[in-house]
C-alpha cells in the first residue's frame, strides 16, 4: 500500500471528528522546529466551509469494538491501514514545514488492546518530538481503558489530550457503544485534568458529542456539557451532527445530518461559556429543545421580554450579554465608552456594534429606536426570525472559530 | 493653498513628523509618503527638516503605538491624517484615550488596525511554502495590507531552522530569513532567485491535496461557508484550492 492509499483511509476514517481547534497552549520553543500560536490558526478551509488546522488522521483504522455508529466498527467491511511511526513524523514534518497545518491530530482505532495501541501513539509521539523536534501542536486522542501511567506519558507529549464521549447518556452508550464505557472515559478526563499543567497538555482537553444518533433531548445533551465544563475542566464539548454511515437497525435513518440542531447546540454551548447563562435558564422539561427558528439567547430574551428594554448607559456587564446581538467583546466596549461619554445609537454603531438584533432590546438614555408600540413580542419574534435566516444562508454555519 | 506634509514612507519618519507637527501647533491639511505623493496643482508639498523636538515614541503607551502602527501597515488612503488626529487625542487623553469611541479618529484607527491584523492573521495561516532546489522555501502572497513584517516575525519563531523567503507579489518586497535574522530587501536589491522546485516537492503537495480532499465531509458541503473563511482573493497562491479555481474560469 502506498503513503497515499494509507493517507486516503486512514483521513477519511478521522475526519468525522469535530475539534479543529489549535489553540489555547502556551508551550514555548526550546530550540525545536515550530511554535505554537496562543490564538490558534486555520490553515485551510475544506468543502464543507470547516476549518483544516491540524493534519487529522488515525494510526490505524483497525479496531477491536463494534460501535454502531463508527465507520471503522470491527464488523464492517472496509479496507484497514495502519501507518508507522516514521510515516506520521514524515507527513507532519512535510506539512508543517510547508505551512499547510498548524500540526497534528492522531487519533486511533483499538488494535491488540488499550495499552498496546497507547504504547504507539506515545511511541509516535516521542519520536515526533526528539528525533524530528517538532514543536507545534499535538492534539492526541487517549485510548480509554488503558493504563494510568501511559496517559501521563502521552500528556507531557502532548498540547491537548481528549477523549470522545459519544453519546450523552449511559443507555445509548450501552446500546450502540457496548464495547465503551463510561467510568473508562470519565477517568481519563479527572485523570487530565488532575495532571494538567505548562508540561501536561496545556491546551487541556475538549469531547465530542454526536447529536441526534440517540433518543435524547437538547436537554440532555447540555446537561452534559454542563456537568463536564463543572467538573473537568473541559476547553470545549463539541458537537457532531449524526451521519449515517452503516446501517443498523439501532440507528435511526436520517436524509440529511441534523445540520440546525448542532448550530443552536453550539450557540447554546457558546452561552454556557462566555455568557454566564445556565443549562436551566435556557431549557427546561417542558422545553427540553431549542427553537430550530430562533437562536438560543433571542429565544430566552422573548421569554423573558419584561426584563427589557436595558439601558446601554447602566445596565451590568452579565446584563448587557443577555442583549441579543451584544457578546463579551461589546459589553466591553461600551462599559469602557460609557465612562467617559453618553453613548447614543449612533456611537454603537460608531464602535461598530451590530444593531440588527439588539435595537429592539436597548434604550440609549432613555429612548428606544422606534415607536415603543414596536415593543411587542409578536413584532420582535417575527423580525428576529428573518433576520436569523438571512445569517444562516449568508454565513453559512460558523463550525470553527479562531478563539475558544 | 493646502500643504500636504511629506514623510519618507518609514514608520519613524511618519511618527516624527507627527510629533514635529504637534510641537509646531501646525493642522495639516493632508499627510503623504514621498513615494506617494503626485505633484498637482491644488495644493503644496511640505517637507520639515526639523531637528526632532519631541519623540514621541516617549510619551505612548506601548498599545497606542501597536495600534498605530498597525494603522501605518494598513492601504487606507487617509491613513496619516488619521494617525495624526489619534496620536493629538492620545497625548490629551492619555491612558483613556480608547474608551474615547466618541472620538471618530479613535473608531476609524481601531477598525484599520483590527483589519490589519486580521488579514496578518488569515495569512499566518494561507501561506504556503515550496520547498526549493537549494534547500530553502519560498511563499509568495498578495494581500490588501503591507503585513510582510507580520509575518516573517510569526516564521522567524515557527521556521527557525530553515533558509526561507516570503516575497509580497504585489509591492515586490522580500523578506529573507538566513537562520538568525530577516532581511527585507526590493525587487532591485535581490539577486535573481532560482525558483526551481525540489524533485519530491510534488509528491508532498499531492499528499496534501489529497488530504485536503478527503478530510471534507461530502453531506455537509457547504462551498459558500469555505469561501466566506477563505476568501477568494487569497486562493491563487493556496495550492489545494488550484483546482477550484480553474473550475470557477470555466
Amino acid at each position: 500500500m502506498t503513503l497515499k492509499e494509507k493517507l486516503i483511509i486512514l483521513s477519511d476514517s478521522a475526519k468525522y471528528d469535530a475539534s479543529c481547534s489549535s489553540s489555547g497552549s502556551t508551550r514555548s520553543n526550546k530550540d525545536g522546529v515550530g511554535s505554537v500560536a496562543y490564538s490558534g490558526i486555520c490553515h485551510s478551509f475544506s468543502s464543507d466551509g470547516r476549518c483544516i488546522s491540524l493534519l487529522k488522521i488515525l494510526m490505524t483504522n483497525s479496531c477491536i469494538f463494534d460501535c454502531k455508529y463508527c465507520i471503522n466498527r470491527k464488523s464492517n467491511n472496509v479496507k484497514r491501514a495502519i501507518f508507522t511511526p516514521e510515516e506520521i513524523c514524515e507527513i507532519t514534518m512535510n506539512f508543517y514545514k510547508r505551512n499547510y497545518i498548524e500540526g497534528l491530530f492522531l487519533s486511533s482505532g483499538i488494535i491488540k488492546s488499550a495499552d498496546y495501541t497507547m504504547e504507539r501513539l506515545i511511541e509516535t509521539l516521542y519520536l515526533l518530538r526528539s528525533k524530528y523536534h517538532f514543536n507545534g501542536y499535538i492534539h492526541v486522542k487517549a485510548i480509554p481503558g488503558a493504563s494510568e501511567y501511559l496517559l501521563k506519558k502521552l500528556g507531557r507529549l502532548a498540547d491537548r489530550i481528549s477523549a470522545n464521549i459519544e453519546l450523552p447518556t449511559d443507555s445509548s452508550l450501552k446500546l450502540l457503544a457496548p464495547d465503551k464505557n463510561n467510568d473508562n472515559i470519565s477517568k481519563i478526563m479527572k485523570s487530565v485534568k488532575e495532571n494538567k499543567s505548562r508540561n501536561f497538555a496545556p491546551a487541556g482537553q475538549s469531547t465530542q458529542m454526536i447529536i441526534g444518533a440517540t433518543h435524547e433531548t437538547d436537554l440532555d445533551i447540555l446537561s452534559k456539557s454542563e456537568s463536564l465544563y463543572n467538573r473537568y475542566d473541559l476547553k470545549r464539548v463539541f458537537y457532531s451532527a449524526y451521519i449515517p454511515v452503516n446501517k443498523d437497525k439501532l440507528l435511526p435513518s436520517l436524509s440529511l445530518p441534523p445540520l440546525t440542531r448542532e448550530h443552536r447546540l453550539y450557540q447554546a454551548d457558546w452561552l454556557l461559556r462566555f455568557y454566564n447563562y445556565q443549562v436551566d435558564n435556557l431549557l427546561d422539561k417542558n422545553n427540553p429543545n431549542f427553537n430550530v427558528l430562533i437562536d438560543p439567547k433571542a429565544d430566552w430574551a422573548l421569554r423573558h421580554l419584561n426584563e427589557f428594554p436595558k439601558e446601554i448607559n447602566k445596565s451590568s456587564y452579565y446584563d448587557l450579554l443577555k442583549i441579543p446581538g451584544i457578546g463579551p467583546k461589546s459589553a466591553k466596549k461600551i462599559i469602557l465608552a460609557r465612562r467617559v461619554f453618553k453613548i447614543e445609537f449612533n456611537d454603537l454603531k460608531k464602535m461598530g456594534i451590530s444593531l440588527k438584533r439588539a435595537k429592539y432590546f436597548i434604550t440609549c438614555n432613555g429612548k428606544y429606536f422606534a415607536a415603543s408600540s414596536i415593543f411587542n413580542k409578536n413584532f420582535i419574534e417575527k423580525n428576529l426570525v428573518l433576520e436569523d435566516k438571512a445569517s444562516i444562508n449568508s454565513t453559512g454555519r460558523q463550525l470553527c472559530l479562531f478563539n475558544e | 493653498m493646502n500643504k500636504t506634509y511629506l514623510y519618507n514612507g518609514s514608520f519613524n519618519s511618519l511618527i516624527s513628523l507627527v510629533g514635529d507637527l504637534i510641537y509646531l501647533k501646525i493642522t495639516p491639511s493632508d499627510i503623504k509618503s514621498d513615494k506617494e505623493y503626485k505633484i498637482n496643482l491644488l495644493d503644496e508639498p511640505v517637507q520639515l527638516n526639523l531637528e526632532k523636538k519631541i519623540n514621541l515614541f516617549d510619551y505612548l503607551s506601548y498599545n497606542v503605538i501597536h495600534i498605530v502602527y498597525y494603522c501605518y501597515l494598513s492601504s487606507v488612503d487617509n491613513k496619516e491624517l488619521i494617525i495624526y488626529y489619534f496620536i493629538k487625542n492620545a497625548l490629551k487623553y492619555k491612558s483613556k484615550i480608547f474608551n474615547h469611541r466618541d472620538l471618530n479618529c479613535v473608531n476609524k484607527i481601531l477598525k484599520i488596525a483590527h483589519n490589519v491584523g486580521n488579514e496578518a492573521h488569515k495569512l499566518k495561516g494561507f501561506l504556503r511554502f515550496k520547498q526549493m532546489k537549494n534547500n530553502f522555501y519560498y511563499a509568495e502572497y498578495e494581500s490588501t495590507n503591507n503585513v510582510i513584517e507580520i509575518l516573517a516575525n510569526h516564521f522567524k519563531k515557527r521556521l527557525n531552522k530553515d533558509y526561507w523567503i516570503i516575497k509580497d507579489v504585489k509591492r515586490n518586497n522580500y523578506a529573507l530569513y538566513d537562520l538568525k535574522k530577516i532581511m527585507y530587501l526590493t525587487e532591485d536589491e535581490i539577486i535573481k532567485l532560482n525558483l526551481d522546485k525540489n524533485s519530491e516537492e510534488d509528491i508532498v503537495e499531492d499528499l496534501w491535496k489529497t488530504f485536503f480532499k478527503t478530510v471534507a465531509i461530502k453531506e455537509r458541503k457547504n462551498l459558500k461557508c469555505q469561501m466566506n473563511f477563505m476568501p477568494k482573493k487569497y486562493w491563487n497562491y493556496i495550492i489545494e484550492m488550484e483546482d477550484s479555481n480553474e473550475e470557477g474560469n470555466k
